[in-house]
C-alpha cells in the first residue's frame, strides 16, 4: 500500500501518539533536526563559499606540487615545517575561521532573515536541543569539509618532494602523528569557533561585527598578556599543533599549554558557549514583524 | 455603557472556583495579559477565555491580533500577565505544541522543500517515526486539497497553495488547538469556502480553532465568537448575538419590509424608544433601543392597521455592525 493510500485510509488511531518525553524521543527529534538542517541548509549556492575556502589551501598545494619537481631535494623537516607555518597563519587563522563564520554565524541569522525559524518553534521540542540540532549540523559540515581539505593539503605538500623519505615520514616516522594532529587541531578550531559564531548568532543581527572583533582579538593574541591569551580559541589551538612556529619579535612569550590542558580548556569554553546559546534561544522571541 | 464596560461585563477566567482547574484544561486563556514592543504597545490588559469552536479575531491592521496569537503560541512572551493553552504553558513548548498547530501570516518556508518535504520533515522533527510522519503528512496534505502539488517544491507555489500548504502543516500533526492568521487571505471563492467548511469540521470535532481576519464580512459565517480588537485592546469578546445585546445605548437597527411602509413608519415613530425610521429601497429600517418593546408595538400596530408583514429581520446584529458602533469606521478593516 502506498503512501498516500495509507493516507487516505487513515483515521485518528492510525498513527500513535508521540511518547512522552524521554531520552530516545530527543534523540530522534535531534537526529531529524541535523536532518533537516543538512537538506535545506548546506545544498548548492548555500555550501559554495564553505567549500571555496577550503579549495584556497588545497589549490595552493596542488600548484606548488604541480610546479615542484617529485626530485626535489628539499628535506622533509623543511617541508613539514612550510606546512605549519601555511596551517597556522592561512588555514587556522583565515580559512577556518571564516569558514566557521560562514557556517556558524548563519544558522540562526538565515532563517531569521527567510522568516522560517517559527516552524521549529512551534515544533514540541525543547529548544536548547534545536540549538544542539543547530550546532551539530554546522560541526557535520565544517568537520567534512575543512578536515579533508587538512588532509588534502597534507598530503599535496609532501607529494612535490621525493618519494621514499616521504613515505618513510608518514609511514615509519611521525607523520601521521603530524596529520592526525592537525586534523584534531582543525576538529576542535571547529568546536571553538563554531561555538563562538553560534552564539554570536542569538545575539547579533549579522555576523559581520562578532566576526570582525573576534578576528582582531584571536590575531592580536601574540600582544596579549598570557592571562588573557587564555581566553582566546587560538592558544590553545597552537599549543596543540605538532610543529611550534615563531610568533614574531613583538610576541609576548607565554608557556603553551600542555595538550592536557589545551583540549579541556578548548572543550570547557565551547561548554559554557554552548550553555550561552541554549539559554538565549530558550527566551527568543519570534520578530520578524508586528501586526 | 462604555467601549470599555461592554469588555468588562464579559465573564472573564474563573480561576478560583472548584470548576477552574477542568475549565482551565479546556480553554485558552489569557489573565491581564499585556506585550509591550519596547515602548510600542501590541496588546495591555488582555482577560480571555477562548471556548472550542471557531473564535474569530477582528480588528484592524496593527490592532494586535498577530500579537494575541503569538503569545497564544509562544513566540512571543507577556510583559505581564499568564497565558494558557488547555492548562499548558508556552514555556514548556514540549508539552504545548503537541496540543497546537500555529499556521502563522508569515509567507516564507525554508527553501529546497517540496510540499510533503515540509510537512514530513518537521513531523520527525516532532519526534514521529519516519512511517507515521510520511502517513500523517499525506492525510493533512490531501485535507487540504494539496496531494497534486506535494511533489513541487513549495517556492513555486501559489499565494493560495502556500496558505494551504500552511494549513497543512499547523493541523498535520492532530493538534486540539489550531490557530490560523489571516488563513483565507490569497484564496479565490471556492478555496475560501472549502476551507470554511473545513474549519467547521475542525470545529464540530470539538478542537479550538482561532482565525484572525479584518475581512468582516467571513467572520459572521465561520464564527462561533469573536474577539473584537482596536489599538491593542479587546474592546469586546463572545458571541456577536451576546457582544450586540451587551450595548445597550446602542440602537438596534431592524429590517421590516410590508406593503405600508409610511404608515407604520409614522406609527412606530411616536413611540419614544424609536430613535430612526427611514425607507431605503421599499424596506423600512427602524432604530429602537429597545427591541422587546418595539416587537410588542410592531404586533400590535399590524393588528391595529392591517398592515401586511412580509419579513422582519434585524439589520445590524452581524460583525461589520458591531464593529462599527465599538470602533467606528477603521481603515485596514475590510467589508
Amino acid at each position: 500500500m502506498s503512501v498516500l493510500e495509507r493516507a487516505s485510509a487513515l483515521d485518528a488511531a492510525a498513527v500513535p501518539p508521540l511518547p512522552a518525553p524521554s531520552w530516545g524521543l530527543w534523540r530522534r527529534q535531534l537526529a531529524a533536526a541535523v536532518r533537516l538542517e543538512l537538506k535545506k541548509g548546506f545544498r548548492g549556492r548555500r555550501v559554495l563559499g564553505v567549500v571555496l575556502l577550503a579549495a584556497m589551501p588545497v589549490t595552493l598545494f596542488a600548484l606548488h606540487a604541480l610546479f615542484n619537481s617529485p626530485d626535489d631535494p628539499a628535506n622533509v623537516g623543511e617541508v613539514g615545517w612550510v606546512f605549519a607555518r601555511l596551517y597556522q597563519a592561512f588555514i587556522l587563522r583565515l580559512v577556518l575561521f571564516f569558514g566557521c563564520v560562514l557556517v556558524f554565524g548563519n544558522l540562526i541569522r538565515r532563517e531569521l532573515l527567510d522568516r522560517s525559524l517559527h516552524f521549529y518553534f512551534l515544533s514540541p521540542v525543547r529548544r536548547p536541543l534545536l540549538a544542539a540540532a543547530k550546532y551539530l549540523t554546522g560541526l557535520v559540515v565544517t568537520l567534512s569539509v575543512f578536515g579533508a581539505a587538512t588532509i588534502a593539503s597534507f598530503f599535496l605538500a609532501y607529494s612535490a618532494h621525493d618519494g621514499s623519505a616521504v613515505r618513510r615520514f608518514i609511514f615509519d616516522g611521525p607523520g601521521l602523528g603530524h596529520l592526525s594532529a592537525y586534523l584534531g587541531v582543525t576538529a576542535l578550531a571547529c568546536l571553538g569557533y563554531g561555538a563562538v559564531f553560534l552564539a554570536a548568532g542569538f545575539f547579533t543581527k549579522s555576523p559581520a561585527l562578532p566576526a570582525v572583533t573576534v578576528f582582531g582579538w584571536e590575531n592580536l593574541h601574540f600582544l596579549l598578556p598570557p592571562a588573557l591569551k587564555k581566553i582566546s580559541v587560538i592558544h590553545y589551538l597552537q599549543g596543540l599543533c605538532p610543529v611550534p612556529i615563531s610568533q614574531g619579535p613583538l610576541a609576548i612569550l607565554a608557556d603553551a599549554p600542555s595538550p592536557w590542558v589545551a583540549v579541556p580548556g578548548l572543550l570547557g569554553l565551547t561548554l559554557v558557549l554552548l550553555g550561552l546559546s541554549a539559554w538565549k534561544i530558550q527566551r527568543m522571541e519570534i520578530l520578524y514583524t508586528e501586526d | 455603557m462604555s467601549v470599555a464596560d461592554v469588555t468588562t461585563t464579559l465573564p472573564v477566567p474563573a480561576a478560583d472556583t472548584a470548576g477552574a482547574a477542568a475549565a482551565t484544561s479546556r480553554r485558552i486563556l489569557f489573565d491581564e495579559v499585556s506585550k509591550f514592543y519596547g515602548e510600542v504597545l501590541g496588546i495591555n490588559r488582555v482577560n480571555l477565555a477562548i471556548p472550542p469552536g471557531i473564535t474569530s479575531l477582528v480588528g484592524p491592521n496593527g490592532s494586535g491580533k498577530t500579537t494575541l496569537m503569538n503569545l497564544m503560541a509562544g513566540l512571543l512572551r507577556p510583559t505581564r500577565g499568564r497565558v494558557s493553552v488547555l492548562g499548558l504553558v508556552p514555556e514548556r513548548p514540549e508539552e504545548m505544541f503537541r496540543t497546537i498547530g500555529y499556521a502563522t501570516q508569515h509567507d516564507a518556508f525554508p527553501p529546497g522543500l517540496t510540499g510533503f518535504e515540509l510537512i514530513a520533515s518537521y513531523l520527525r522533527v516532532h519526534g514521529y517515526p519516519r512511517a507515521d510522519a510520511e502517513t500523517l503528512a499525506w492525510a493533512a496534505i490531501e485535507r487540504v486539497g494539496l496531494a497534486d502539488a506535494a511533489g513541487r517544491k513549495v517556492a513555486a507555489y501559489s499565494k493560495g497553495m502556500r496558505q494551504r500548504i500552511k494549513l497543512a502543516q499547523a493541523m498535520a500533526h492532530r493538534p486540539s488547538v489550531l490557530i490560523l492568521d489571516e488563513p483565507l487571505n490569497g484564496l479565490d471563492p471556492m478555496a475560501r469556502a472549502e476551507m470554511t467548511v473545513l474549519f467547521r469540521e475542525l470545529a464540530a470535532a470539538g478542537l479550538h480553532v482561532v482565525v484572525s481576519t479584518h475581512i468582516l464580512h467571513e467572520v459572521d459565517r465561520i464564527s462561533d465568537q469573536v474577539v473584537l480588537l482596536n489599538g491593542g485592546y479587546v474592546v469586546a469578546e463572545g458571541e456577536i448575538e451576546g457582544v450586540r445585546d451587551e450595548m445597550e445605548e446602542h440602537p438596534v437597527q431592524v429590517a421590516v419590509l410590508c406593503d405600508r411602509p409610511q404608515l407604520l413608519a409614522s406609527r412606530l415613530f411616536l413611540a419614544d424608544h424609536v430613535v430612526e425610521a427611514k425607507l431605503e429601497r421599499g424596506v423600512l429600517l427602524v432604530r429602537t433601543r429597545d427591541a422587546d418593546r418595539f416587537y410588542l408595538l410592531l404586533n400590535r400596530v399590524v393588528l391595529e392597521e392591517g398592515v401586511r408583514i412580509e419579513s422582519v429581520a434585524p439589520a445590524d446584529s452581524d460583525v461589520l455592525a458591531v464593529y462599527h458602533y465599538l470602533i467606528g469606521g477603521q481603515e485596514g478593516v475590510q467589508r
